[in-house]
């Protein structure tokens, strides 16, 4: 092993990064490494959700992160119902049936929760990592 | 270079790892929906090849389909043919003519007129006409026109279920006024149905939802199936609980089939004895343990408790021995059986802090 010399050119190999990795480098790594488990902790393992699953009749008709701004048309039974998709949340916005339930549903944000217009045959699905229940009783 | 082949083969194990990893977590999940009965049907298998899990929901989903066919109160088959149910209605309607029934719907009315009896008549599928009087006999619900004279009358012809002469293969009705809707029956019969061929079938884990009411066969892999409760008022469950193998669960709410009149909401609830919609109560959960009907009781169960005051409603829960059941009333304030307290889950933030929160006794 050659001993390692001074950082003293402007291009360090990595071996020598690393044995020179001082105390401060140190407080960064570990501040750097709980900054980013705390960040993980609260905006990913929360119960927020990640995506919208858009169902049209029997099939899966889109899948949207819910990580933008965002209007989505699906065209059902009945007619054209508008979605929008806002930074994390997302409703019905419009839709041709005439009770209009899914459009008073209102925003869904976390996982799990659902908006279904059955007249028009389009559900809101909300996904994430962890799905708190299978099923939904309603 | 020698770090440097140490730290890459580090790296390689890793991603062997994830990579390991990822696929043995691809759990063997099979999630299918449907339009069926007016609403949605979701269904569940776990543990089985998805072409086999496929097979098995398309055999549930054709006979789902041929029972809403047949069961329809007032959409008829084609243009020319009533459901089976709607020729029987029409039958009832003309007089004490006995005419032909299948032996399966037979037993179903014999089935449906115990429950009835039981709950003294709470649980009422002779009053669809009085259902049709309030428009909840059509694909969309619009407020009509309260006719109260129409609803006086039909209240007074008293059309029950022991009005029905079964004999053979033949039924009439004793009552004119009689009209068949099994609109709280019928996904509930599905429900057993699915089960009981899945059971046949060899399937250990499935989870089947009907519009709300599910049954649920076995687990999730190592945990129980867990279901949500919808909150009547919010679009979010209120909380969760664990389903295990045989048990099911069902909602009666007042806020799947309703209309809103002069700012006062009318739901597809309509209590038999009033012949008016229930106003007094927002949802009932009822949690029916494993038993050769449980589908049956998770639909009819919540009924009769739905209907009760607030006084009786435990009494209503006790004629059907129902144990596990949850009232939401129109303030928003639960009650809830200590048996029930103890399977729930509480995620509704008010409900967690027990404010509106109170326990009922059984009879």
């Amino acid at each position: 092993m050659q001993k390692a010399k001074p950082m003293l050119n402007s291009s360090p190999s990595p071996k020598l990064t690393f044995r020179h990795l001082l105390i401060g480098d140190w407080l960064t790594i570990i501040a750097s490494a709980l900054l980013i488990g705390y960040l993980f902790h609260t905006l990913w393992s929360h119960q927020h959700a990640a995506k919208v699953q858009i169902r049209l009749g029997n099939k899966i008709y889109a899948t949207y992160s819910l990580n933008q701004q965002r209007t989505v048309h699906v065209h059902g039974p009945l007619g054209d119902a508008e979605i929008h998709i806002a930074q994390g949340k997302v409703r019905f916005a419009r839709s041709p049936c005439h009770n209009q339930y899914c459009v008073h549903q209102g925003w869904l944000s976390h996982t799990g929760q659902v908006a279904i217009c059955l007249p028009n045959q389009v559900s809101l699905e909300l996904i994430g990592e962890k799905k708190p229940y299978d099923s939904l009783n309603y | 270079m020698r770090k440097w082949l140490f730290s890459l083969s580090f790296i390689a194990i890793l991603a062997a790892g994830a990579f390991i990893f990822s696929t043995y977590s691809r759990e063997p999940l099979y999630h299918r929906q449907s339009y069926i009965f007016g609403t949605l049907v979701d269904i569940s298998i776990y543990g089985e090849p998805d072409a086999r899990a496929s097979l098995l929901t398309n055999q549930i989903f054709s006979d789902f389909q041929q029972l809403h066919d047949q069961l329809h109160a007032w959409k008829p088959v084609s243009s020319s043919q009533p459901s089976e149910l709607g020729a029987l209605n029409a039958a009832f309607a003309k007089g004490k003519q006995p005419v032909a029934i299948s032996p399966q719907l037979a037993a179903m009315l014999t089935d449906a007129t115990a429950l009835s009896v039981k709950s003294q008549g709470m649980f009422n599928p002779a009053i669809g006409q009085l259902i049709g009087l309030w428009g909840f006999q059509r694909d969309e619900f619009s407020a009509v026109d309260i006719n109260d004279d129409s609803i006086r009358k039909l209240v007074n012809a008293k059309p029950q279920m022991t009005d029905i002469v079964i004999r053979g293969n033949t039924a009439y009705s004793s009552n004119p006024s009689l009209k068949l809707d099994l609109g709280g029956y019928a996904k509930g019969y599905a429900l057993d149905r699915a089960a009981e061929y899945l059971r046949n079938q060899g399937v250990k884990n499935a989870l089947v939802n009907i519009g709300g009411n599910i049954i649920a066969l076995g687990t999730h892999g190592d945990t129980p199936w867990r279901v949500g409760i919808q909150h009547p008022r919010k679009p979010a469950a209120i909380a969760t609980l664990a389903l295990d193998d045989g048990w099911a669960i069902g909602t009666s709410g007042d806020y799947q089939r309703y209309f809103v009149r002069n700012g006062k909401r009318y739901c597809h609830i309509i209590d038999p004895g009033t012949g008016y919609p229930v106003q007094h109560t927002q949802a009932v959960t009822v949690l029916i343990p494993p038993q050769a009907n449980a589908g049956v009781l998770s639909d009819v169960a919540s009924k009769p408790i739905f209907i009760s005051s607030a006084e009786n409603k435990a009494k209503a829960a006790a004629m059907l021995g129902v144990q596990y059941f949850m009232v939401i009333d129109q303030q928003s304030n639960i009650m809830l059986t200590d048996a029930m307290a103890k399977k729930l889950e509480w995620l509704d933030s008010d409900a967690k802090s027990k404010a509106h929160v109170k326990l009922v006794a059984l009879p």
